[in-house]
């Protein structure tokens, strides 16, 4: 399935860099509030179609867009109990240190695994290829980083099994 | 908005409601019987130049005048079906002749479809939306996302 990586990556990477055109906009409802459109919602007319890009049913990343904000939500592949336990333990560990990320939202969207939070205050900051790059980096990492963690958890297991049996022959 | 409990602004009367979202330049409303009989026959001529081979002309023929609107649910899913049974059919090889042969209205409503497929993993294979998506961006530019993200036309 690896095959299907790259170009899972490219229309993520192309999508979130289309949608990726946000400019300071403040509150229709309440005077002298700035707040990210697509969190609040109170305005329709400022929130755009969001898109799915979907690589198999396990792994998707949802993308709102709104006029000032831009909200991208990523379903980690859990193949198994394990798996997701650790992804569970990842993202968690995450999300707790969600201000050193700076676009980390605290609290994924249900169904998702993981969100982050692009507003234009960010996009003002921060380059905007260097934002959309952070993105599939972390998406590209968090695979290889459950997979390493279940390997190695597998080792260990098996090591302390072994040295625990082996007290019985 | 805790501290407002009644959404006064939704009863003036040029809010922007739902309705508006699903009718705006779309013009007149159509009887939904009129509109799935109009799908239903696009799917059959869709599959009868699938059979004869013909991948490109069934794909043009599938993009044509898709139904937009919050009525249209059926004719919507059945078109879905019909625009991604021809372009499962297109091979990856062939992807960039084929997105260059459309004009830019319907390289537009495929990439509707496309992202349409990719939200419903469980009834169309992602992967080969994947590699028509890259395709599509290549020849079409990021100008043809954003396009899909605004409209409020959605398939």
């Amino acid at each position: 399935m690896s095959n299907t990586l790259r170009p899972y990556l490219n229309a993520v990477r192309q999508t979130l860099t289309a949608a990726m055109c946000l400019e300071n906009f403040s509150s229709q409802v309440a005077e002298r509030h700035n707040k990210p459109e697509v969190e609040v919602g109170t305005s329709k007319e400022v929130l755009l179609n969001p898109v799915v890009i979907s690589r198999n049913d396990k792994e998707r990343v949802l993308i709102e867009t709104s006029v000032n904000s831009l909200r991208v939500s990523i379903a980690i592949k859990q193949a198994d109990e394990i798996e997701r336990i650790l992804a569970h333990k990842f993202t968690r560990f995450l999300t707790q240190r969600a201000e050193s990320f700076v676009i980390l939202r605290r609290k994924p969207i249900e169904g998702y695994d993981i969100s982050f939070l692009i507003t234009n205050a960010h996009t003002e900051q921060m380059y905007k290829h260097k934002l959309v790059d952070f993105i599939i980096q972390f998406m590209e990492e968090v695979d290889k980083e459950i997979s390493e963690m279940k390997l190695s958890l597998n080792a260990r297991a098996r090591i302390v099994s072994e040295s625990y049996l082996s007290q019985f022959n | 908005m805790a501290f407002r409990k009644i959404d006064i602004d939704a009863l003036e009367e040029d809010a922007f409601g739902e309705e508006e979202i699903d009718f705006q330049e779309i013009g007149e409303l159509r009887p939904v019987s009129d509109v799935e009989s109009e799908v239903n026959t696009r799917a059959q001529e869709v599959r009868s130049l699938l059979q004869r081979g013909n991948f490109s002309e069934a794909l043009t023929a599938a993009l044509q005048n898709p139904p937009y609107g919050a009525p249209y649910h059926a004719a919507k899913a059945r078109n879905t079906q019909t625009v991604m049974d021809a372009a499962y059919q297109v091979k990856v090889t062939d992807m960039t002749q084929v997105a260059k042969s459309l004009s830019p209205e319907e390289q537009d409503v495929l990439m509707k479809y496309l992202y349409a497929g990719m939200a419903a993993p469980e009834h169309y294979s992602s992967g080969h939306l994947l590699y028509w998506h890259e395709k599509l961006t290549e020849v079409a530019g990021q100008g043809c996302i954003v396009r899909v993200i605004t409209d409020r036309r959605t398939v």
